[in-house]
């Protein structure tokens, strides 16, 4: 099967898949006991008409079929409707979307870069100090919750005023010129990206150790070994290239957390990212944006395990697309 | 710094209440222990002296930056003069709020705190209240007056306001506003409904290009305080109200250009950048001066941080990036912990003294039927209905520990209906004691009797109810926590179960499938018929007995206790009544029934703490000067400069 013809089919087996996904999760959101316009509700100023008329702005006054359908058919038309706030669902996923996606593939980038040497450096020097040492950094950073992290180093950064407290920009942002800007964001960016790169690392890189530590025990490592190449070209040529395969599996899982895996990071650091929007529309049950962040999940996670297949094929020509 | 310390409030109510022992169908009333050492780090309301009222100067209509006086036959504008010191102008204000940030910047749409706090920065109000007196004011409007028959009222706006695009604020936009925008129900039909009287919306007419008059059927009073509205240009809503009602929400919402904002307030819209910041830049058109006669405001700049949650408001605050923690930002656990701070953090605490909220513990009362089945179960509806059995829970109710351990201090006890700081509050009704004893007393005249550790109803069933409370708000759980330990002296078994807000709301307001809960609900210091909602039995959130609308969405009572009754006619009777004698009659009366009947178990108010940064001149925070945040306590934000900076 052709490279083409093989994402065409995957993407017409993901419609259904996509299918089951929004009706399970508008249920799901449907059987909540959340009050959508709980705190409309709980404020004594708030009248009944206003309530019953914000009811119908948001269509809460239909039969939970009939929001589906109308959800169904506006987003046939690319239309994701209005968050319980009023604005645009798109907007409010794009005003954030890219925040997220600066923050993810900064974070991304840096797990990788490190991650990686650090894992054939530990296979290849294993037991020595150098893999204990990544051993015990990776250990922490698995067991280490990724919001007690943020705290420590939020307050490390109120301690010594290094760094800015939260948020990805000063207020006085738009009276800089470009290349203070730049280091504005790059200094509101370094606790977040180092949260998520520590925690990130550690899965990457003892998943490395783990397949080069395999590799390097296989009869062809030593057959190389023997036939007299030299170490480097043993393991960077055959051994690592050979290692290489379930990483790139994990790459797509990455893929699809590019733009949904820092929720809780981003709201224990006021980071203004997709994330944050999430949780608290999940929070206030804003169907239309919950539902819109899940199908955005979704779709992320079949791209990213379609592009991990496909790159699979061109590491290894051994696959064979079926 | 001209700091007037007054005593505890406590104090005040020993003086008050010295003589007070009458006993109310097992009310005890006793004098209240007069407030402790532990407790002193709070226990000082701060009272910004105060100003003489404020001045209205005349001068040229085309004064620029510091007003001239007027030259014959010249046109007039009427300025409103600041009431602090001369300060200086430039600089920027940084605060910060809580949350996802405001929903809109159309103020008749919004209906959240923080977008109608924010829009209260671009929007003057119609009229306004004096912030140290509590007397209705004019803010557009230069004066109201009210007919004899109390029916008719008067509003002459001051001469020449212009909006921020100089165009002239006029009676027509006053009566767009109120004809067109809140009668009709675009945006927020709320603003509508605190207007009308029996649904009857007052008739509003323009009398000049200055002056309206509004009239109404009956005499009205909490028009005024619904009168407490910003106005709307005119010429730029005029065409969206064409359009239909559910447009309306749309303009001006957060993704519209912020040139297109008209505004009459001291700021005007600079940039919104979504889920960080909202900057506020100065209107030059704004129609206040200060004392030098030169115009209002003073700050450059007012930017709103968004942050997700207190803590990291907090620590923005700790980390110098903004200079101003508002009311409710300040928590009791951080009060004593930012009071050690003050002096190297070169700020200042104030306590503004209880806000106007109020905390409560209250039972599912209702007896109706849902589908066949008893909404509440008949057993444990005989409980909850028994007078004896909610005042015993009062009684055992120990307030002051609560507040010591829960609040830090930052509290002060609760009996009545109305928050300790409304003008309208019943001072005679101070003190519900613990008392453990009375409580144990009441419960066997109820007929309940205690076994060992338990408590059996007359029928041999065991008291055993659930308790919600929402989950996260760690005051709220500290609190449910320590009244189940109450309530577990009296031998009753208290299940506790934290749940998500929004869940505790659909529970109280949809389903009715709940025994009690602790919550808090916002009050209105000014207004007491406010509390209409809560109130009267067909009220939306008369919540311990709630009555469900029928497929029409009228609420019919059929079930009405008597004293609920009663306190309809003490709702009625003060709202159609400007004399403030019978007014308080008639609202004492409702909290004396409240009192007696306790539907809501009243446990405290927090006190409305703020701090502020040393470098900020003018800040004159007074209890009843606080609106929507951002605005909160800077009720004179025009005023408010930074002081000399090296």
């Amino acid at each position: 099967m052709s490279v083409p013809v093989y994402i065409l089919k995957r993407i017409i087996q993901a419609l259904p898949l996509l299918f089951i996904i929004s009706v399970l999760s508008f249920v799901m959101l449907k059987l909540a006991p959340i009050d959508p316009l709980a705190s409309l509700k709980a404020n004594p100023a708030m009248s009944t008409a206003a309530i019953k008329a914000e009811e119908q702005r948001l269509g809460l006054d239909k039969p939970n079929e009939v929001q589906y359908f109308l959800w169904v058919r506006n987003l046939v038309t690319f239309n994701l409707g209005i968050s319980t706030s009023g604005s645009d669902v798109t907007e409010l996923l794009m005003e954030r979307a890219g925040n997220t996606l600066l923050l993810s593939v900064l974070t991304f980038f840096f797990t990788w870069l490190v991650a990686i040497p650090a894992g054939v450096y530990a296979a290849v020097n294993r037991g020595k100090f150098g893999d204990k040492f990544f051993g015990i950094l990776t250990s922490i950073g698995m067991s280490m919750p990724t919001f007690l992290l943020a705290l420590l180093l939020l307050m490390g950064a109120l301690a010594t005023h290094w760094l800015p407290i939260g948020g990805l920009q000063s207020p006085d942002f738009y009276d800089l010129d470009w290349l203070s800007q730049i280091g504005d964001e790059a200094q509101h960016l370094v606790i977040p990206v180092t949260v998520l790169t520590f925690v990130g690392l550690a899965g990457i890189q003892r998943q490395m150790r783990g397949n080069l530590l395999d590799v390097l025990r296989a009869e062809y490592v030593r057959t190389a070994r023997a036939k007299g190449l030299p170490e480097n070209k043993v393991i960077y040529k055959h051994a690592l290239r050979n290692a290489v395969n379930p990483l790139i599996t994990l790459l797509g899982f990455e893929f699809s957390a590019l733009l949904s895996g820092a929720a809780l990071t981003e709201t224990v650091l006021a980071y203004p990212g997709l994330g944050r929007l999430t949780l608290d529309a999940v929070l206030t049950k804003d169907i239309n944006l919950v539902m819109a962040s899940l199908m955005l999940g979704a779709v992320l996670l079949i791209v990213g395990n379609l592009l991990a297949d496909v790159l699979l094929k061109f590491v290894d020509p051994r696959i064979t697309l079926e | 710094m001209n700091k007037i310390s007054t005593l505890f409030a406590a104090l005040l109510i020993v003086a008050s209440l010295a003589s007070c022992s009458d006993d109310v169908s097992g009310i005890k009333q006793q004098a209240p222990p007069t407030a402790n050492a532990e407790e002193g780090l709070m226990s000082t309301i701060y009272k910004s002296p105060q100003p003489p009222p404020a001045k209205l100067i005349i001068a040229a209509a085309d004064s620029v930056d510091r007003i001239k006086p007027p030259q014959p036959g010249e046109e007039v504008a009427e300025f409103w003069q600041g009431r602090g010191e001369v300060g200086r102008y430039g600089g920027n204000l940084t605060v910060a709020i809580f949350g996802q940030g405001p929903k809109t910047f159309n103020y008749w749409a919004s209906n959240d705190v923080e977008s109608a706090g924010l829009c209260e920065l671009m929007f003057d109000h119609l009229i306004d209240l004096d912030p140290w007196t509590g007397q209705y004011c004019g803010r557009l409007a230069r004066t109201i007056s009210i007919s004899p028959d109390k029916k008719e009222l008067t509003i002459t706006l001051r001469k020449g306001l212009v909006w921020s695009d100089k165009r002239p604020i006029t009676a027509d936009d006053v009566i767009f506003t109120l004809n067109t925008i809140v009668k009709h129900g675009y945006g927020n039909s709320s603003y509508r409904d605190v207007m009308s009287l029996e649904g009857q919306f007052p008739e509003i007419v323009k009398v000049d290009d200055l002056t309206v008059k509004i009239m109404t059927k009956k005499p009205f009073a909490p028009i005024l305080n619904a009168l407490r509205i910003c106005i709307a240009p005119k010429h730029i809503f005029e065409e969206v109200t064409k359009n239909p009602v559910s447009e309306f929400t749309k303009f001006w919402n957060i993704n519209c250009d912020p040139k297109t904002i008209v505004c009459s307030g001291p700021f005007m819209l600079g940039r919104y950048v979504p889920g960080q910041r909202v900057e506020l830049v100065r209107n030059p058109n704004y129609s206040f001066v200060d004392k030098a006669g030169q115009r209002l405001p003073y700050l450059e700049k007012f930017t709103e941080t968004i942050v997700p949650d207190q803590n990291t408001e907090i620590l923005k605050f700790y980390g110098n990036e903004i200079d101003f923690l508002d009311i409710r930002s300040v928590r009791g656990i951080d009060a004593a912990k930012m009071k050690s701070r003050e002096e190297s953090g070169k700020f200042k605490i104030y306590n503004l003294g209880p806000d106007d909220g109020t905390m409560f513990l209250m039972f599912n009362m209702c007896r109706r039927k849902k589908d066949g089945k008893y909404i509440v179960d008949p057993i444990k509806q005989k409980w909850f209905n028994s007078l004896e059995f909610r005042q015993a829970c009062a009684h055992a109710m120990d307030r002051k520990r609560m507040i010591s351990n829960v609040l830090r201090g930052v509290g002060l006890p609760l009996y009545t209906a109305e928050s300790p700081s409304a003008i309208y509050i019943d001072k005679t009704l101070q003190w519900y004691p613990e008392d453990l004893k009375l409580a144990q007393e009441l419960l066997s005249k109820g007929g309940f009797v205690k076994k060992g550790d338990d408590l059996y109803d007359a029928d041999g069933h065991r008291v055993e109810f659930t308790l919600y409370t929402n989950a996260g708000n760690l005051t709220r759980e500290g609190v449910s926590v320590m009244i189940i330990e109450e309530l577990k002296k009296l031998g009753m078994k208290v299940n506790f179960q934290p749940i998500d807000f929004n869940i505790m709301i659909d529970k109280t307001e949809n389903c009715t499938d709940w025994d009690s809960v602790v919550m808090g609900l916002t009050g209105d210091k000014i207004e007491p018929y406010s509390g209409a909602n809560i109130w009267k039995s067909d009220g939306r959130l008369h919540m311990f007995d709630q009555r469900m609308p029928d497929k029409k969405g009228t609420v019919n009572v059929t079930d009405a206790r008597p004293w609920e009754k009663e306190i309809d006619e003490c709702f009625n009777g003060g709202a159609t009544t400007f004399d403030t004698a019978q007014r308080h009659q008639y609202f004492d009366r409702y909290q004396a029934i409240a009192y007696q009947q306790q539907p809501f178990i009243f446990l405290y108010s927090m006190l409305n703490l703020t701090a502020m940064r040393n470098k900020v001149g003018n800040y004159m925070p007074t209890a009843w000067g606080i609106y929507n945040t951002p605005k909160g306590s800077l009720h004179n934000v025009e005023e408010i400069y930074i002081k000399g900076r090296k």
